[in-house]
């Protein structure tokens, strides 16, 4: 199990919203395409890229291409996911609309910025609002979760490590959870983008949250074992 | 009941007719002759009925032998190459092959099959036929009815010359009905159209028989329909339709004493000459002049830009147009 | 808006220290931009000639000019459009790219060479900006504006007259003219607008007035007063604020007239005066059409053509109007019969999306500015095609990029 653990571990630096055509993606189990069907390379460059890849699968069948998967500069997959979670009601057009509003904000607030220290480095800020999204999330990514066991009639609170899928998910959720504790009077989008350079930096309160939990987790370690025995 | 006395009269019959026989043969027989007798009515007498419910098979009658002549060989095997058609299918009349000297196929079959023959074909059958139809028959029945004919007017053979010389057109339907009364309400009913462009107008009558005719009028195809269905017959309906289109012809040359006050708003085009667009470019251009001298009037093409502008419609082609008139008349020099 | 600039800044703050401080885990400092610095740096210059002109002046403007920006000095651009005049999302923009930069645009360029060939001395040409949604009319009346602005003439600008018809401030019935509706508020805003735009030249000019102008039993303007002064009193009393601007607007026709000043009439939603029906209600409930405005009269009046020496630009929009009168851009259709009549004959200038040439730079710009910082080879393709060249599109899709 500490094996999985750290398997776990590794996989995390690749992670698994890398791209469809490594074949890391997780599939259905009720999919409509038998397992042999081959996932849909819809990204032109790395069509480019694997051209003796592509002819291996020539005589493959391939799934068809999602809707949503486009090969424009306004699609990204983090993004497409962050998107996901902040609709509400299905109504994804605002949930797009709060997204690119929260992208200008935090642009505006990052060229602010780099006007300001302009005369020492100001290249070293970051203005791409879509990187800064990552990195808010790749920082508030949990490596170890509690997870509540009962072994001899006590429950005890045993630090169980994350899946790399589940990781992401706790990150777009607690970045969000922080945007939506606020005022009545402030957009979602700003306090989102507040969220997001804070979190991008390694600061603020998902980053605090993070560590508490990893806190816990370390003070819990002595029931580690209690997960397979 | 009544089975049961019948029964009994009919027996009671039987030994009377018995009796009579008896006395009769008493006179050669003796005592067992008439021992005998008696023994034998008794079991005739006591035979049992038997109930058939199974009717009992008679001689079954052979049945007769239908006698068919052989079927005589098509008749259009004997029919000669130049017989008169026309006698041989006078009328219309359902397809039947032996009368049709045709090697005919008709019907769907597999690939490569031919299809089925003229024969027992329902599928021939089925469609409806003009053999009775063919050019000479035509030919020969105009030649009988040639006799009740008058010759074509000269002056008509074409449509064009038609319509020209005749330009009402009157529309009745006739209809057959299956009621004790013959006449169909609808058979009343008279269209009489026409096309706008036959009749002479002035600017003003013309405006003014549209504003009479109303909907009658359609403007795309300029045609002039008049319905009239409010008399009971059709000869009243017909002299109603083209009375109203003699009255409303000749009313729209008529200019009542009101039509003088006709506004801006009532205007059914945009006339440069009535509106401000002619004052304010007259006032532009006789900017500063004094006032005993001559006016200058904007020019003719401008007039008919805006004419243009609003009577087609806004587009760019129009608006450009105008632009350009405009510039020109306040001499405003064109950029590149 | 406020409660998130606190944000920004205590963000930028934040970070600030941030930088100084020892380098964090996870930190964005070294996010691949710095390696490529340096030679970044030397593109940006060698770009600048390519997107930009050093003329300031809107005077200096030609063909050869087209499709590259000029920079409005700051104190400039808070002098003629600190009341407003350019729109809301470029006014972010401007904050953000911490300059005023307008493209030279054909449109603008034309009327530019009309206003300098044009005969003063014959009466007012009405020019009419119209053209789809987002293509700019505004800013090529600002970019002309400003041409004014520099070239002593007299501006008279409503920076967007729906306003009037749609929110205004506060209502009241007028009291000179019975049936009336006033805008106070609006008016003053006008008045101080008026006088922000114009105090150096009216300073220079001295113009006075013509008449005696009684506004109650005590207060009155008397003839050959300054015409600021007679600003002046319609600012501090606002209750005669429309009555002082149709006062000074049918002495500045008269001034012109007389050849004393020039006057650049510039409307933004011109079509707004002409439009059936207002958001105003009127005493008895119902709502009120904008000729029974108050400040709807001066600007007709001054969009007349009987004076000289100025000109007149107005924009037609399709957004001055409201739901079920906005099917087409067309001047006609949305000035309707009425302001047709009133315009006829004008010049129409129409205002297009942009071409291939403009929006190369735009997209130069934007990427010069760090507003587009993600680089891909079929970029300005992807954008073109999304944004069918419409500038407002284009800004809105880049803006979450």
């Amino acid at each position: 199990m500490l094996k999985r653990a750290l398997i776990y571990g590794k996989f995390r630096t690749n992670g698994i919203y890398g791209s469809f055509e490594n074949g890391t993606r997780w599939s259905r189990l009720m999919s409509m395409y038998p397992p042999h069907y081959a996932e849909p390379i819809f990204k032109k460059d790395s069509q480019n890229m694997e051209k003796y890849e592509l002819a291996k699968l020539s005589h493959v069948p391939i799934k068809a291409a999602l809707n949503s998967s486009s090969d424009t500069i306004f699609n990204a997959e983090l993004k497409q996911k962050m998107l996901a979670y902040i609709v509400k009601c299905g109504n994804s057009r605002l949930a797009r609309e709060l997204l690119t509003k929260t992208f200008e904000q935090i642009k505006r607030a990052q060229i602010e910025r780099k006007h300001l220290v302009k005369q020492d480095n100001g290249h070293a800020i970051c203005i791409d609002a879509e990187k800064l999204l990552i990195q808010a999330i790749e920082n508030s990514r949990p490596l170890l979760q509690l997870s509540s066991i009962k072994r001899g009639g006590v429950k005890y609170q045993v630090p169980v490590p994350l899946t790399s899928k589940k990781s992401y998910f706790y990150a777009m959720k607690w970045i969000l959870d922080a945007a939506k504790e606020k005022d009545r009077k402030i957009s979602l989008s700003s306090k989102l983008a507040w969220e997001i350079l804070d979190a991008a930096h390694g600061q603020g309160r998902v980053i605090k949250k993070k560590n508490d939990l990893h806190r816990l987790c370390e003070n819990n370690r002595a029931y580690a074992h209690y997960r397979w025995s | 009941m009544s089975a049961n006395l019948t029964r009994w009269l009919e027996r009671s019959l039987h030994n009377c007719h018995a009796t009579q026989s008896r006395t009769a043969l008493r006179l050669f027989s003796g005592q067992q002759q008439q021992q005998q007798q008696q023994q034998q009515e008794v079991e005739e007498d006591e035979e049992f009925r038997v109930l058939n419910l199974r009717a009992v098979k008679k001689q079954v009658a052979a049945r007769r032998e239908i006698k068919r002549d052989p079927v005589p060989p098509p008749r259009s095997n004997r029919m000669a190459v130049d017989q008169d058609w026309t006698a041989a299918w006078p009328g219309p009349r359902s397809f039947h092959p032996a009368s049709v000297p045709l090697p005919l196929r008709q019907g769907y079959t597999e690939r490569g099959a031919a299809a089925p023959s003229k024969f027992a074909n329902a599928e021939l059958m089925k469609i409806p036929n003009f053999l009775h139809l063919t050019p000479p028959a035509i030919r020969q029945q105009c030649e009988a009815i040639k006799q009740f004919c008058t010759p074509w007017p000269k002056g008509l053979e074409t449509e064009e010359k038609c319509k020209h010389h005749f330009p009402v057109e009157v529309v009745t339907t006739d209809f057959c009905h299956s009621l004790p009364t013959i006449r169909n309400p609808e058979a009343r009913r008279v269209t009489v159209s026409l096309k706008l462009s036959e009749l002479k107008f002035d600017a003003h009558a013309k405006d003014k028989f549209l504003r009479l005719v109303g909907e009658r009028y359609n403007q795309e195809t300029d045609v002039l329909t008049i319905v009239a269905d409010r008399c009971p017959m059709r000869k009243q309906n017909y002299d109603y339709a083209l009375y109203l289109l003699t009255a409303c012809y000749h009313e729209s040359f008529i200019t009542e004493p009101w039509e003088e006050t006709k506004s801006e708003a009532d205007m059914e085009v945009y006339h440069f000459e009535r509106n401000k667009a002619k004052l304010s470019a007259e006032a532009i251009l006789n900017w500063n002049e004094a006032a005993g001298e001559t006016k200058v009037a904007p020019s003719q093409g401008y007039a008919k830009s805006v004419e243009q502008l609003i009577n087609e419609g806004e587009n760019e082609y129009n608006i450009a147009k105008y632009k350009k008139e405009v510039l020109k008349m306040l001499n405003i020099p064109v950029a590149n | 808006m406020k409660m998130f600039r606190k944000h920004v800044g205590s963000i930028s703050r934040i970070s600030t220290q941030l930088q100084r401080g020892p380098p964090t885990v996870g930190s964005i400092a070294g996010l691949s931009t710095e390696a490529e610095a340096a030679p970044k740096q030397e593109r940006v210059d060698e770009k600048i000639t390519e997107f930009r002109t050093a003329i300031t002046n809107p005077g200096g403007h030609s063909p050869l000019q087209i499709a590259k920006f000029y920079t409005i000095p700051a104190e400039e651009k808070k002098r003629i459009f600190g009341g407003g005049g350019l729109p809301k999302q470029y006014e972010l923009q401007i904050k953000t790219f911490t300059e005023a930069c307008l493209m030279v645009r054909s449109p603008a360029l034309e009327l530019l060479q009309y206003i300098k060939q044009a005969d003063l001395s014959k009466p007012v040409v009405r020019y009419v900006l119209y053209g789809e949604n987002g293509v700019g009319k505004s800013l090529t009346m600002a970019h002309v504006l400003h041409y004014g602005a520099l070239h002593d003439f007299l501006l008279v600008h409503v920076p967007w007259a729906p306003n009037w018809m749609k929110r205004p401030k506060e209502t009241a019935n007028a009291t000179g003219q019975e049936g009336f509706i006033d805008l106070p508020f609006d008016a003053a805003a006008w008045l101080v607008h008026f006088k922000t735009q114009n105090a150096q030249l009216l300073q220079k000019l001295q113009l006075k007035t013509s008449k005696d102008y009684v506004w109650s039993k005590r207060e009155s303007t008397p003839t050959g007063s300054l015409l600021t002064e007679l600003v002046e009193h319609g600012i501090a009393r606002i209750k005669y604020a429309s009555e002082t601007i149709a006062a000074v607007i049918s002495e500045l026709k008269q001034l012109s007239t007389a050849g004393q000043c020039k006057v650049m009439v510039a409307i933004d939603g011109f079509n707004a005066f002409f439009h059936p029906e207002t958001r105003i209600f009127s005493d008895n409930k119902q709502r009120v059409t904008p000729d029974r405005i108050t400040l709807t009269q001066p600007f007709l009046n001054i969009t007349n053509y009987d004076w000289t020496n100025g000109v007149c630009i107005l924009s037609v929009d399709k957004i001055a109007m409201t739901e079920g009168y906005m099917e087409s851009y067309m001047p006609r259709y949305l000035l309707g019969k009425d302001g047709f009549e009133h315009l006829d004959p004008f010049v129409p200038v129409h205002v297009d999306n942009y071409t291939d040439k403009e929006f190369t730079n735009y997209i130069s710009y934007y990427v010069d500015r760090f507003w587009i910082t993600k680089t891909a080879p079929d970029l300005e393709d992807q954008l073109k095609f999304m944004s069918n060249k419409n500038p407002y599109t284009l800004m809105q899709l880049v803006r979450g990029l």
